[in-house]
């Protein structure tokens, strides 16, 4: 009878030792405990004061964070360069998503929650990925917040009538990536055997079926597989890999796994076959694989001041990833700015404010002017950059 | 019939069958002696790639090494393996034995515990961004061909090294003194015991050696597939422990075959099957679950037979 008691409590102690590790483990002290979120119209009135808080969502850590900190530094440089020029100041309040890890769009979800439920936030910048937005929706939705990424490109987004009013962009969509890539393969790569390899999330399907389609109505011969974004091994897949492939298209989210899948390629023997990325993947590391790498990424424009500027602070690294995110913070500032001339606003009023941005494009780094159609998209925008590695970065290329 | 698919599956299934098989010896020899599941196998692995990569930078990094590529890479071998050798003691001083003598369900808790511990501050030491090793900068991209079979440095690596660490294995539990003590206590730990066996010493040495085989396979792993973060070590400790039970837990050269057949079994699916590359993870433990209903001692266990 004792030897039974001093088992269970020694049995429910290291259970108890274990949920410990888990409940320290996953603490994150720094974020504000997940308060439950305002009534969704976002009606609640909210005192601009002098400094303004901009809700800020992106991978700073975690697989896509060589990309992250790219948008990070670009939406500081935007922060920074205001509050020089400004009496009122903003500041950011920056949710770590983790995009890519392997609890999905957890940290994404309570990043969300915990900026719905922040009563000073009044606008977002971000989400980066398409998935973490199907994630976030509701959270932000329910806290009447209008999120503006600076990255996420599935079509469907807004086109599929859930985030209208709410989710606005400063990124073409892939519905004119996926043809521009298409497009660039066919017309001027004049390659007609291609392989395309998605990494199973939202992003990079609808990408992958765009491309295909439009290879395969042309004539090419493509084939399809698609790879979890936890694999690190692709020896297997780089295997069927038909060894006369002009190009592989793989439109990732993830850098290091480019990188990797690359790097494999040449392991392989199979180094002689190009490679193309998407916008994800548009990072030096994925670069660095060598010269026979291709990427899409979103426009800019090359002239523009703000570009000279982050450059100069940045050791002329453009970090070109991160750059529509500065957009995306110039678009939540702007509205913030025009729905606080009363000296309070409501969510609702700034996400009114940002669906009737015009914003010019001679102060758009973007090249063109920033206006919204009703779904969210810009209005101005209506084509995709094509890059190539010259073996360390991207440099841009006639499409 | 494609048969440069085929070699290039079968270059790629024995050389993931080769790290699932180290990781695998360490499942089995730490069962065979304490009928113990050590969960966190699979984390001491991935600590093992990340002694790896640190001794990597400390020695100059892959661009700008301090000594040759031979010497860098012996040197990282050796400070993971002594690194995840010490680990593995550590953890079974601490977290195992002094549970040894209670219902078996604590210390497999214990292990998930430690499993998650090691996880995480991985992740809060190492960060949760990716780090790479290089390899093509430390040891070259050279890619060899026999007809239609390719096969890069680093893979041949791998497998030449796995297979010597495992015949290094069986010889020392064969003919050494430790490795009969090793036999005799997997065997009957009490009477090992009463004969002067140093038990408690065994099974540190059991799992310091199967620790130093999962942090070899940890940095093979990293220089074939280049890349390594906090949560590799999971999915990998779940294929290891796969091949140990397929092989035979307990069984030595069971773990060796499990991890050749896993590995094989992962790629030819890759390659062959449906969705293979989607599905592969489904295919293994599908194969593990067809192999445990016809055999469930696995393919080189025997049936245990108990006193009644």
């Amino acid at each position: 009878m004792r030897s039974r008691r001093a088992t269970a409590i020694a049995g429910v102690l290291a259970f108890s030792a274990a949920l410990a590790v888990v409940a320290a483990a996953y603490a994150t002290p720094n974020r504000a405990a997940a308060p439950s979120a305002q009534a969704g119209s976002g009606a609640a009135l909210v005192k601009c004061g002098k400094t303004r808080t901009i809700g800020f969502m992106a991978p700073v850590t975690g697989p896509a964070a060589s990309i992250g900190i790219q948008q990070v530094h670009w939406a500081q440089y935007y922060v920074s360069t205001y509050n020089k020029t400004h009496k009122t100041k903003l500041k950011l309040q920056t949710e770590d998503t983790q995009l890519g890890a392997p609890t999905g769009t957890a940290e994404a979800l309570k990043g969300a929650q915990a900026l719905a439920g922040s009563p000073n936030v009044l606008g977002v910048v971000g989400p980066a990925g398409s998935n973490e937005i199907v994630g976030v929706t509701k959270s932000l939705k329910d806290g009447g917040l209008a999120w503006v990424s600076g990255s996420s490109t599935r079509t469907s987004l807004t086109t599929d009538g859930t985030r209208t009013g709410y989710m606005f962009r400063t990124v073409p969509p892939d519905a004119i990536q996926g043809p521009t890539v298409a497009n660039f393969i066919l017309k001027k790569l004049k390659y007609t055997r291609v392989y395309i390899i998605d990494d199973q999330e939202t992003y990079s399907t609808g990408l992958a079926d765009t491309v295909q389609q439009v290879l395969k109505t042309a004539g090419s011969t493509v084939g399809r597989d698609g790879v979890s974004q936890q694999q690190s091994d692709f020896s297997s897949l780089i295997a069927k890999i038909p060894r006369d492939t002009q190009i592989v298209y793989i439109p990732w989210q993830l850098p290091p796994k480019g990188q990797a899948f690359g790097n494999q390629m040449k392991s392989a023997g199979k180094g002689s076959i190009k490679l193309m990325g998407s916008d994800g993947l548009f990072d030096s590391s994925f670069a660095s694989v060598g010269s026979n790498v291709y990427d899409s990424n979103f426009p800019l424009n090359p002239k523009s001041k703000i570009i000279t500027g982050f450059k100069k602070l940045h050791g002329g690294d453009g970090e070109y990833f991160g750059a529509p995110t500065y957009a995306a913070t110039q678009v939540v500032a702007n509205a913030i700015d025009r729905s606080c001339k009363s000296g309070s606003t409501t969510r609702a009023k700034v996400r009114a404010a940002i669906r009737s941005t015009k914003i010019p494009a001679s102060q758009s780094l973007i090249g063109v002017a920033i206006r919204y159609n009703r779904n969210g998209d810009l209005s101005t925008l209506h084509k995709f950059g094509l890059y190539k590695s010259n073996g360390k970065v991207f440099v841009p290329i006639a499409g | 019939m494609n048969w440069g698919l085929f070699f290039d599956l079968t270059v790629s299934g024995l050389t993931l069958g080769s790290l699932y098989a180290l990781i695998a010896l360490g499942y089995s020899m730490v069962y065979g002696i304490l009928k113990l599941l050590n969960f966190a196998h699979g984390d001491v692995y991935m600590v093992g790639a990340f002694l790896g990569w640190y001794a990597l930078h400390a020695l100059g990094g892959p661009l700008n090494p301090t000594f040759t590529g031979a010497v860098v890479l012996l040197l990282m071998f050796i400070v993971a393996m002594l690194g995840c050798g010490v680990l593995g003691v550590a953890i079974e001083r601490f977290a195992y034995r002094p549970l040894r003598n209670a219902p078996r369900i604590a210390p497999l808790i214990s292990a998930l515990g430690v499993s998650i511990f090691l996880q995480n501050s991985a992740l809060l030491i190492f960060g949760a961004a990716f780090r790479d090793y290089n390899t093509f900068a430390l040891i070259g991209v050279k890619t060899y061909s026999i007809g239609q079979l390719f096969f890069s440095v680093p893979q041949l690596l791998t497998v030449v090294t796995a297979i010597g660490l495992m015949i290094a294995l069986t010889v020392f539990v064969a003919r050494s003194r430790l490795g009969k003590a090793m036999r005799s206590t997997s065997f009957d730990r009490e009477a090992a015991s009463m004969m002067g066996i140093d038990v408690d010493r065994v099974i540190s040495v059991t799992f310091f050696i199967g620790s130093a085989l999962a942090g070899a396979a940890g940095v093979m792993f990293a220089l074939v597939f280049g890349q390594i973060y906090h949560f590799m070590g999971f999915i990998a400790g779940l294929k290891g422990f796969t091949a140990a039970v397929l092989g035979g837990i307990g069984s030595i050269p069971g773990a060796m075959v499990g991890g050749l057949i896993v590995g094989l079994a992962e790629s030819y699916a890759t390659g062959y099957l449906p969705q293979g590359s989607t599905f592969q993870n489904l295919y293994v433990f599908a194969l593990l679950i067809l192999v445990i209903l016809i055999r469930p001692s696995g393919l080189f266990g025997r049936a245990a037979i108990s006193k009644v």
